[in-house]
């Protein structure tokens, strides 16, 4: 806003909705924490002074239209008896906590059982709201949305016998990612299940597609040895210079046997033209007979294992990238500037000689 | 190395016909994942907001809540945006609790919570949303221990400017 000249406000000024007059009779906050709260709860409210980099995404109250939700379909669960129960749980906590009174701040809660009922109740929605501020909602299925209901668990068997488990956002070395991992989830016989690890960061040539690094399809409950390996495991290969990618678990319910004939690459296939692959469109083929139902990614960075797959496997140099910065932004050139150094000029001169220096 | 033209003469034309193409790269390479640039400590911090507090200069920040009757922690970014959140109200947490508020209660959460940040891959958090004077009490200390002992640092690294 131009500051030099007095002109009337572009938008509504603070606490203009508050009548100053009669002060006694307004509500007072009498404690700063529910102040704080307030001012934190407007902290996106979109006001016009505020000028930041970011204008556009955040603080532009978005029209939002509800987003698709391509998620299982679930039952409504009777809550009646479910509240009954929990409140009968915590009337007994009550009444064998009042004897152990004395020692509260020791007791500790058992984490492992905490996250077993978490991965039941909540776990969906926290997990769907990380992989959405990691941009794979966004990048994958092109804004449509899913509650993953069914809890992948996904593990990493090492040779010293220990695990690296793959949540949601993890960082895994391409090193521990070498062999196929140890995929479990919970499944009724007779269901048909699809199992899907792609790279939507990696491609190295166009951006907008993936690289599909695993694909096993008709698995039969449990067992993924059992399904068809449409495509068979690639280890992670993050170029050296572009820093962390994605790598993401999709698993996928099938209502009956599909048939993938349309999609089976050739074992073994090092070709990153044969791997590269769009989620949007192999969903959208398959749409009827599949659902989105698990979901579990990790980042992943550069490592000396990465050079043996671009050498041994994919039989190419390996490519590394630096990072460039974005040019310094300066305004439009002016004729007479104000207030300026002589090095002014130095900015908009072509060269990357500076002329005058620190003047 | 060596090879083997003879035996494998077949099998080598035909990988090779399959990776030829492999060494055709694009010069320039866009990474689309959101959080690679936090990560590397390049991404902006906003900075500026110096004559309010709390300041924004972060890319995760750690909120505890106190209410009269629960305790929530959020992980946000400075957008606003829930990242990861843990509360009392949960039900996976409040079984095993007497009390759903209070200092057990923030030191449970503090380690469920660090379990979670570093599932979900956040390893950095900035906690100086806390009031001065509350700061000092006993359930927001043992919140801030939980959450050391469980591995997350609550100080972000400074971004990288050169």
């Amino acid at each position: 806003a131009a500051l030099c000249r007095r002109a009337a406000p572009l938008g509504p000024m603070p606490n203009e909705d508050i009548d100053v007059s009669n002060l006694e009779a307004l509500e007072k906050y009498r404690s700063f924490t529910r102040y704080l709260r307030l001012a934190g709860k407007g902290f996106c409210v979109w006001v016009f002074w505020v000028f930041t980099f970011f204008t556009f995404m955040i603080f532009l109250p978005l029209s939002e239209e509800p987003k698709t939700d391509i998620s299982l379909p679930r039952d409504k669960l009777l809550r009646a008896k479910e509240i009954k129960e929990r409140k009968k749980i915590l009337k007994e906590n009550h009444q064998n906590c009042f004897l152990q009174c004395f020692s509260l701040i020791a007791v500790l809660i058992p984490l492992d059982e905490v996250r077993a009922e978490w991965e039941k109740t909540s776990g969906p929605f926290h997990k769907q709201r990380v992989a959405e501020h990691c941009g794979i909602f966004r990048d994958l299925f092109k804004g449509a949305t899913f509650t993953p209901w069914v809890t992948l668990r996904v593990e990493y068997s090492q040779e010293d016998e220990h695990f690296v488990p793959v949540y949601y956002g993890n960082m895994v070395a391409p090193s521990e990612a070498s062999s196929p991992p140890a995929v479990s989830y919970e499944a009724d016989k007779g269901s048909l299940w699809t199992l899907l690890l792609t790279n939507p960061d990696g491609h190295l040539r166009n951006t907008d597609s993936e690289y599909l690094h695993w694909l096993v399809t008709n698995i039969p409950g449990n067992d993924i040895k059992l399904g068809k390996e449409i495509c068979h495991y690639l280890p992670p290969f993050p170029a050296m210079g572009t820093g962390y990618h994605r790598f993401i678990f999709l698993l996928f319910k099938q209502d009956c046997p599909i048939d993938f004939s349309e999609d089976i690459r050739p074992m073994p296939c090092h070709s990153l033209k044969m791997r590269t692959f769009s989620t949007f469109d192999f969903y959208r083929k398959h749409e009827d007979a599949m659902t989105p139902a698990g979901l579990a990614f990790f980042q992943c960075q550069w490592d000396s294992s990465v050079t043996w797959v671009f050498h041994q496997l994919l039989n190419m140099r390996e490519p590394v990238f630096e990072f460039v910065r974005p040019p310094v932004y300066h305004p439009p050139q002016l004729k007479f500037p104000r207030h300026q150094p002589l090095r002014y000029l130095d900015r908009y001169r072509d060269t990357e000689e500076p002329t005058y220096g620190i003047y | 190395g060596l090879r083997f033209a003879s035996t494998t003469a077949t099998l080598k034309t035909e990988t090779e016909a399959d990776t030829s193409e492999n060494e055709v790269v694009a010069p320039d390479f866009t990474n689309r994942n959101p959080r690679n640039l936090e990560q590397l400590a390049l991404a902006r911090k906003e900075r500026g907001w110096k004559t309010t507090w709390p300041k924004r200069e972060f890319w995760h920040r750690l909120r505890l809540e106190r209410t009269q009757h629960y305790v929530e922690a959020f992980v946000e970014r400075c957008n606003g945006d829930v990242v990861v959140s843990a509360s009392t109200r949960e039900w996976a947490i409040k079984r095993h609790l007497y009390s759903p508020k209070g200092v057990t209660a923030c030191r449970n959460l503090g380690r469920v919570m660090a379990q979670r940040c570093l599932e979900a891959g956040i390893n950095f958090v900035n906690f100086k949303a806390v009031i001065p004077w509350e700061y000092r009490c006993d359930s927001i200390q043992e919140f801030e221990k939980a959450m050391q002992e469980g591995g997350v640092i609550l100080r972000e690294p400074r971004r990288i400017y050169q």
